[in-house]
């Protein structure tokens, strides 16, 4: 055993086990949101009580204009990430296994990929509006350098050795890419879809909320100019709920679709 | 200098026990240099872990210079098997070395006249400004060494620390520990699961059974001082010994199945 | 050709050629919203120089880079003690959960009730979305550190602070780089967000107000500019992140030649 190995055991010891914890926080976390309004250490202005959140929310969650929110944010979440992969797989592949366009790109990607989605609202706006489109430009953009970066470290990570051998043996390139690159390459693929999950919930609700297309973004922009602070408070939880179920299922599909895989050790996604 | 009394430690939860170590009684003098060896999974590291105060026994003590062991203790050094996860990647070498000199609080030229004889001593006198990462793991394992003999412990600790390490180094490394030892009037508790290893570094070599663990044997190695590679280990002598410490072994393990059986 | 020119060649040959492609295709495009780039750059320097840099840019800028380093601290700090401490994570971890789910830019409208649209509002929002990357790499990074190190280091009676700063901090600074890696991209995000909801001055104030007035060639410069904005800092993060990693690639490098 070693000191870590002690130090973890200390809370399983005095008999308040992990599970027993998160509860705990949960509990404390909703305790304080109650509490701390009421004794006016912040003003209730500023910070409804909890209960006042959970009221504003229940009523919300009965008029048909949330469902319709929630809706319209998870269509242009899914449709954003569908294109946005299926575009950064395809792009990434060939970027990935034809070294020219790979020394040719490099530079391009490298000067692409930080640049803030938010540049592109105002060409958005002009462009389309508060139509879908407007939020699917931001999502997509976004969410494609998410896993085409990922996409081209998995090539990268090719065995030499398996893909030599495939070359002895004559497969076709898109037999290589089915049977050799495929495989390599499908983890960092889940990580690059992992991480766009999240991006494109972001600019889904951002672009919701500054320029006002349909969905939980507009509701909140709507709560926050019309004074409703409770309701505000209720939307954003709802977003962050939806925002935990997506890591969720990110993470379940992951584990999933990995399960046979040596796993993959990346960055922590914000 | 180094009491060991009655150890025992049992590695317990979730129901089931596992007695790792059931009593070990033996104790060091100041100088000696001990050679600790036994089958695999016989618990050394345990034992060792116990010794210098990073885990706490179950029952059973420790005391190093008459003061029982609650937690590390000042006057040790320890010279663990990973070398290449026991010196730090982001300084170099003399600053691994001097690292533990800072928290002594001593003052700055005697930890360079330190660092340096230390790095002298294990053959690295001009490696100091290199990083771990660009040594061999012979290399790093004497940073390691050094690191421990410029701490100057009463009582050096080593976990099988050349188990990772090819034979041809594993020689020179042994040598160097008998240099060292011989040098700086040391005193060694050396762990291996290599029987010449141990047999030829060794004053003593404290055999161990399999778990639970307790002392098997207390030999005397009545080699000569002055011992070399070559000559020492085709001596008839050490061919005896060794061939006597690989019967205690075998007898440990087959006595350690059939306990288990039982 | 030798090494250098054709590594030159390879970093500007295809930017120069979609350069190149824009401004021939845009060239005599008579739409409104893609203006020719000829007349996107010649707005450059009536633009973006002179006064608009002290009024605009460079308070874009200050604020950013403020709200950034509180994240930093507060990120690193908070991550070390909830790292440590598995209880502390235990208790915490919901609430982390919660919190880091919540899309950035949604907090805009949130501390505008607390703080109005001043500055500070600003600084905060930052704040507030830089923080979490760096918060759960700084986690993650201060969980994984090698508990053999960590044995060494008790065993040589190094003391709580000085394991603080010569074990724990180094040991995680890869992850932690990771982390800050991130929260430069959403502290620009952010940056730009606060200014286009709710601002009176900025860089993200002044993009909006030219779609608002349809000075399209404007708006498009800015956009460029918030690109090479994006760029630049990346390139800089970069930089310093090689010379504190130094050891850390210089590990990855002896360990993938052997």
């Amino acid at each position: 055993m070693t000191s870590v190995a002690r130090r973890a055991t200390v809370g399983a010891r005095i008999g308040f086990p992990p599970w027993a914890q998160n509860v705990t926080g949960v509990a404390l976390l909703l305790g304080l949101f109650e509490a701390v309004p009421q004794t006016g250490l912040v003003p209730a202005a500023y910070l409804p009580p909890l209960h006042r959140v959970v009221a504003a929310l229940a009523e919300e969650v009965a008029r048909p204009l949330f469902w319709f929110s929630l809706y319209e944010t998870l269509r242009g979440w899914a449709i954003g990430l569908v294109i946005a992969a299926t575009a950064a797989i395809a792009v990434g592949i060939l970027i990935g296994t034809t070294p020219f366009l790979r020394t040719a790109t490099h530079s391009t990607i490298e000067f692409l990929r930080p640049i803030p989605s938010v540049a592109l609202i105002p060409l958005a706006v002009l462009l389309f509006g508060t139509d879908l489109r407007s939020k699917l430009l931001l999502i997509v953009y976004a969410s494609f350098w998410q896993v085409l970066i990922q996409v081209l470290y998995g090539v990268q990570d090719l065995d030499p050795v398996a893909r030599d051998t495939a070359r002895s043996y004559r497969f076709s390139r898109w037999g290589l890419v089915r049977h050799v690159i495929w495989p390599t390459a499908l983890p960092y693929v889940m990580t690059g879809l992992r991480l766009a999950s999240a991006v494109a919930l972001v600019l889904a609700v951002t672009s919701e909320l500054i320029i006002g297309a349909p969905g939980l973004g507009q509701q909140i922009a709507l709560a926050q100019s019309g004074g409703a602070t409770a309701t505000l408070y209720a939307y954003v939880v709802v977003t962050g709920l939806v925002g935990i179920a997506i890591n969720t299922l990110a993470r379940w599909t992951e584990r999933r679709a990995l399960a046979w895989h040596p796993s993959v050790r990346g960055e922590v996604a914000p | 200098m180094l009491e060991v009394e009655h150890l025992r430690k049992v590695y317990g939860g979730h129901g089931r026990s596992v007695e790792a170590i059931r009593d070990l009684t033996f104790g060091i003098h100041a100088g000696e240099l001990v050679c600790l060896v036994g089958p695999s999974g016989c618990g050394k590291t345990t034992l060792l872990k116990c010794i210098s105060g990073l885990l706490e026994p179950t029952s059973g003590r420790t005391l190093l210079e008459g003061q029982p062991v609650l937690g590390p203790p000042a006057n040790m050094a320890v010279v663990l098997q990973e070398y290449g996860r026991s010196l730090f990647p982001w300084m170099n070498v003399a600053a691994n070395v001097d690292l533990p000199l800072r928290e002594k609080r001593l003052p700055k030229t005697r930890r360079r006249e330190l660092v340096e004889n230390a790095l002298a001593a294990v053959g690295l006198a001009d490696a100091g400004t290199a990083y771990p990462w660009q040594l061999s793991g012979g290399m790093q394992q004497r940073v390691a060494i050094a690191r421990a003999l410029a701490y100057e412990p009463h009582i050096l600790l080593m976990d099988e620390p050349f188990a990772a390490v090819d034979a041809q180094t594993r020689a020179d490394l042994e040598d160097l520990i008998r240099r060292i030892w011989a040098d700086f009037s040391m005193t060694i508790l050396f762990v291996t699961h290599d029987i010449d290893e141990a047999v030829y570094l060794g004053q003593r070599v404290l055999v161990l059974s399999t778990s639970p663990t307790v002392v098997q044997e207390d030999l005397a190695i009545d080699l000569p001082a002055d011992r070399d590679q070559l000559t020492t280990r085709s001596d008839t002598r050490f061919t005896k010994l060794r061939g006597h410490v690989y019967e205690q072994i075998q007898q440990a393990k087959t006595a350690g199945s059939a306990r288990a059986d039982a | 050709m030798n090494r250098l020119t054709r590594r030159l060649t390879a970093t500007v040959a295809l930017p120069t050629l979609l350069v190149l492609l824009w401004w021939w295709a845009s060239a005599r495009s008579t739409s409104f919203y893609l203006p020719p780039l000829r007349r996107i750059l010649a707005t450059f320097p009536e633009v973006w120089t002179g006064e608009r840099i002290t009024t605009d840019v460079l308070p874009s800028l200050a604020r950013l880079g403020i709200g950034y380093l509180l994240a930093a601290v507060l990120g690193i700090g908070a991550g070390v003690m909830i790292g440590q401490y598995r209880l502390v994570r235990g208790i915490t971890e919901p609430a982390l959960e919660f919190f880091r789910a919540i899309p950035p830019p949604v907090l805009v409208p949130v501390l505008m009730l607390f703080f109005g649209i001043g500055d500070q509002m600003k600084v905060i929002v930052i704040a507030a979305g830089a923080v979490w990357p760096i918060l759960l790499n700084t986690v993650e990074g201060v969980r994984a550190v090698d508990p053999v190190m960590v044995d060494t280091a008790r065993s040589y009676h190094i003391g709580r602070w000085s394991r603080l700063r010569r074990l724990t901090l180094p040991a995680a600074g890869p992850q932690i780089f990771a982390g800050l890696r991130q929260a430069v991209s959403i502290a620009i995000i952010l940056m730009v967000i606060s200014e286009m909801f709710a601002a009176t001055e900025g860089l993200g104030f002044a993009i909006i107000q030219f779609q608002r007035t349809f000075a399209i060639p404007e708006m498009w410069s800015g956009t460029i500019l918030l690109g090479l904005l994006g760029f630049s800092l990346a390139m800089l993060f970069r930089l310093a992140e090689h010379r504190v990693l130094f050891w850390y690639h210089g590990m990855r490098a002896a360990a993938r030649d052997q």
